[in-house]
């Protein structure tokens, strides 16, 4: 706090009046204070870039009650449909994208990744029903697999509250490059899925299936494979969904392609399955602490499930190698902004006060 | 073949108007400049829905006489209800 001061000397009323906005909920009179505020410290110290965060969250939150609403509330549901379509159009969530740019909007991280938590829940319901209806869904399986996802979740809710923002920005910008890297290696069937013994787990609870093959509508019967391997990983994958309210497929797929060695249309089906559950467990415990903030997460949350539904429609019409190009060289700057967000600097984006 | 067909249609129909129903209310209560409610509401009814299927799953399983599931099912349920429980205790307890 004592950092603000020499930026603000000589400073009108106004700006006083709003030294220890962090502290104290400035009235709507106040929002253009903290306004100057938050573009003053957002050059500071981490220390000041923290409280800075506060400001900015309440002149967010001003500027939604007051004359602003209509506008933010579109800004927020425009925002979400494109990054939820073109992530749906590249066959990933489109979550990875909606808490950074949240987040460059002047969100608080806990607030962000609540909102984005219902958004992955509503992409989940929205997407599930035409592929349970291709037979797609192994929802056995997926019951057993949400065991570990949502004690993952309830773990991360918990942890959550431990960690500093800045850790969890940067955190952040780790998932967002190993997403970028998954992007250029592409996804291989995986090998070696004849349908033998299958033993432990997999038979004792009947997980072997089939499903029909979409082209040829021929069944085709698949076994799976090492439970308690796929167990820990989804563990870690509803961690970091609850952290960073992401649906986490980043570490789903390596799971499913690799340890249970799925068939990808069952892997994909499945994995988005469980996503809403997962998701869901942490989502209820914010909603129950309060810290789901309706004028953000509603938008959000419409915007994402408008947008999943155009980008599984173009998901045919771009999925050249050059759009993936793209979409990479987008995350690289994401990850690129959520780091530097974690050392309280940020680049333009991060500096926009709302 | 598989006893889980049917069921499995009846969760895509409820997931579908689930999914209907709390975009209406979120939309509903964004436009409408009285609504505040009305988009939490939706918010709860998307945050329901997941939770749902796995009490319909546990019920089904059951129904089926295949009890591993089931309690497979209900675990994850418990886990679920834990997750609000514990932290409205936190809400409160913390202010």
């Amino acid at each position: 706090m004592a950092d603000l001061r020499p930026a603000t000397t000589n400073g009108s009323a106004n700006v006083d009046k709003s030294k220890n906005a962090g502290e104290i909920v400035p009235t709507g009179a106040d929002r253009t204070a903290s306004a100057a505020t938050g573009r003053i410290c957002a050059r500071r110290t981490a220390e000041a870039a923290r409280a800075c965060g506060r400001v900015r969250y309440v002149a967010a939150r001003n500027a939604f009650t007051r004359l602003m609403a209509p506008l933010f509330t579109l800004y927020l549901f425009a925002t979400s449909l494109v990054a939820s379509a073109i992530g749906g159009a590249l066959g990933m969530a489109g979550g990875i994208l909606v808490v950074p740019i949240l987040t460059a909007s002047g969100i608080p991280m806990r607030t962000a990744v609540a909102a984005s938590l219902v958004s992955v829940i509503a992409c989940s319901c929205a997407s599930a029903a035409p592929l349970l209806r291709r037979r797609l869904t192994n929802i056995r399986l997926a019951i057993v697999l949400e065991l570990a996802t949502t004690l993952g979740a309830l773990t991360g809710v918990f942890v959550a509250g431990l960690l500093p923002a800045s850790f969890l920005s940067l955190l952040f910008a780790a998932i967002l490059l190993l997403s970028a890297r998954q992007m250029l290696a592409r996804r291989l069937a995986p090998i070696g899925g004849s349908p033998a013994a299958s033993r432990g787990l997999a038979k004792a609870l009947a997980l072997d299936a089939s499903y029909p093959e979409p082209e040829t509508g021929t069944e085709v019967a698949y076994v799976v494979h090492r439970i308690p391997l796929a167990m820990g990983l989804m563990y870690a994958a509803g961690l970091v969904s609850a952290l960073l309210g992401i649906g986490s497929g980043v570490l789903k797929i390596p799971a499913m392609d690799s340890a249970l060695r799925l068939p990808l249309k069952v892997s994909s089906a499945t994995s988005n399955f469980m996503i809403g559950v997962t998701a869901a467990a942490s989502a209820g415990a914010y909603f129950a602490r309060g810290e789901i903030v309706p004028g953000i997460a509603g938008p959000v949350a419409l915007g994402s499930v408008v947008g999943a539904l155009l980008g599984a429609r173009l998901l045919i019409a771009v999925s050249s190698e050059r759009v993936r190009g793209g979409f990479v060289v987008v995350l690289v700057l994401l990850a690129t902004q959520m780091a530097l967000q974690a050392f309280g600097l940020g680049i333009a984006g991060a500096g926009g006060v709302r | 073949m598989s006893p889980l067909r049917a069921f499995e249609r009846r969760v895509a129909v409820a997931l579908e108007w689930g999914t209907w129903a709390a975009c209406a209310a979120i939309l509903t209560g964004l436009v409408w400049p009285a609504g505040h409610l009305l988009v939490t509401a939706g918010i709860a009814l998307f945050i329901a829905l997941p939770v749902l299927r796995v009490a319909g799953m546990v019920v089904e399983f059951v129904r089926i006489r295949d009890l591993r599931m089931g309690a497979v099912a209900a675990l994850v349920l418990a886990i679920l209800a834990l997750a609000i429980v514990l932290n409205l205790q936190t809400n409160r307890g913390g202010g």
